[in-house]
């Protein structure tokens, strides 16, 4: 029997886990949760693996209803006003989880106790539409936990917290670190300050493939033969506004790469919604 | 040296400026064995990607490249290519091929001749799972890729673009040529949902591997 039912959808829902490696060599994008590290604080609080499949809730709109007492995490972007980010509880038939407050972040993860069952590609339940994997929420769908209780003790705990200094906020104008790319000595060396001297804005046009930066054009490079390309890369067309390859982003391109994310700071800058303004600074191997 | 290495990102290094003889040696030589703590290999056009768990020190990957690729014991080690050669039968009834053939100033049954009498190699892929950047297309069928992509091209669809050929896997937008339609049989997502997916069962391609485009009706 079903522990929840979207009622809807909202911005966007998706089931997530720790992604696909190891298929890039056949066009295959890693996918998974867009903030990991929210992905592991929503399985953490239930005694769940690391990996457990999370629900992604995208912003706002989404609209859970809870069908059968169950435990629920969440972590990540605080959008839901009646269920507080990092925390854990019991959760009774009939509640309702609205996500509807907006504010600092771009995705909450929603765990249970061993995760959603939710069938796999390439042994990963994380939805990629674009290249039909994943067993994509409409309206209606229900979900079921794999577990019915959590492997973490609740005999007599009402809820669990996340430490304080274990959770995390995503404030406007972070700075955010980035390493040279490939192409890095194919800018010029203004077009190389520019990417760090200007705050950028999240572009509305970003989704999971790609977050696109908005801000003073920079002077681009030219375009490549075909490349391999890292999660977190930024890609600099014609245009002169960076695309930054997010996990569902195609494994080649040919737009020269003058940076890429430093990996510390990638689960952190995925939770910028459009509209944040953000900022970089280079760091070096 | 016959390569450029560079640092990308925290987990990997990017092989580059590889001329064909040791993009296909140092390919070969990967089949077989690699370096210690990878986690996997990319191919671009005439690059390759190493990503690892624990990035090694730069000259650790330039020794191991050294003896793997082209030390005394490096031919013994690589794999002999597979001589298979994959048929796919087309329907040549794109809705480009006219505007293909015009362009190169042929006739249509010409650029069927052309694109079907070669024998294409897998060189490597990417833009959506299973997609081939095939090359042997002819140079008589370069043509720059569309100035306006097409928001979906239907899975199956057997496309030309710049120097290569390639097979759309998946619906999606694309900017490649159409010339005509085959079974979308590339990608095999449901092979994809089994407890250990075998390549071979989930893609009808894989980089290297040589391909003949077969007209339908003959």
């Amino acid at each position: 029997m079903a522990s929840v039912e979207i009622e809807a959808v909202g911005s966007g829902v998706s089931l997530q886990d720790q992604g696909r490696s190891g298929w890039a060599r056949f066009g295959v994008p890693r996918g998974g949760a867009m903030d990991q590290f929210a992905m592991r604080a929503a399985n953490h609080l239930l005694g769940n693996s690391p990996q457990a499949p999370v629900l992604e809730v995208q912003q706002q709109g989404t609209k859970i209803r809870v069908h059968r007492d169950t435990w629920l995490s969440l972590a990540g972007a605080g959008s839901c006003a009646t269920f507080p980010s990092w925390t854990a509880r019991r959760f009774r038939a009939g509640e309702v989880l609205l996500f509807s407050k907006s504010g600092a972040g771009l995705y909450a993860y929603l765990g249970t106790p061993g995760g959603w069952k939710a069938p796999r590609w390439f042994d990963s339940v994380s939805v990629d539409p674009r290249n039909g994997m994943g067993q994509q929420m409409t309206n209606g769908s229900p979900l079921e936990a794999v577990s019915t209780e959590p492997a973490a003790s609740i005999n007599q705990v009402a809820s669990r917290r996340l430490a304080l200094e274990a959770q995390r906020e995503y404030p406007c104008e972070e700075v955010y670190q980035i390493l040279p790319g490939p192409q890095y000595e194919c800018f010029t060396e203004s077009a190389l300050d520019a990417l760090v001297r200007q705050p950028w804005s999240i572009s509305a046009q970003s989704d999971r493939t790609g977050f696109r930066l908005e801000g003073e054009r920079i002077q681009s490079a030219e375009s490549i033969h075909s490349e391999p390309v890292v999660i977190g890369s930024f890609q600099v067309p014609e245009s002169g506004q960076p695309i930054i390859t997010m996990v569902d982003g195609p494994t080649v391109g040919g737009y020269p790469k003058p940076a890429v994310l430093h990996e510390q700071d990638l689960d952190r800058f995925a939770q910028s919604s459009p509209g944040t303004k953000v900022r970089f600074r280079w760091e070096a191997y | 040296m016959p390569w450029k290495i560079k640092h990308y990102g925290n987990r990997a290094y990017l092989i580059c400026e590889l001329g064909d003889e040791t993009r296909l040696a140092l390919l070969s030589c990967l089949s077989v064995s690699v370096p210690e703590g990878l986690i996997e290999y990319v191919e671009g056009y005439d690059s390759i990607l190493l990503s690892f768990e624990k990035k090694p020190e730069m000259t650790t990957l330039t020794d191991w490249l050294e003896s793997s690729v082209w030390g005394s014991g490096a031919a013994s080690t690589r794999q002999s290519a597979d001589d298979r050669i994959h048929e796919v039968l087309v329907e040549y009834n794109g809705p480009d091929l006219d505007q293909v053939a015009r362009a190169l100033g042929l006739s249509n049954e010409e650029v069927v001749q052309l694109h079907s009498g070669a024998i294409y190699r897998v060189r490597f892929m990417g833009f959506s799972p299973g997609f081939p950047y095939l090359d042997g297309l002819s140079p008589r069928l370069h043509l720059p890729r569309k100035a306006m992509p097409r928001k979906r091209i239907a899975a199956g669809s057997v496309a030309i673009g710049g120097s290569h050929a390639g097979i759309y896997t998946v619906d999606s937008p694309g900017g490649w040529h159409l010339l005509g339609q085959t079974k979308p049989i590339f990608f095999n997502q449901q092979a994809a949902q089994a407890k250990r997916p075998d390549a071979k069962h989930v893609f009808q391609l894989q980089p290297g591997d040589q391909v003949r485009f077969v007209p339908a009706h003959l």
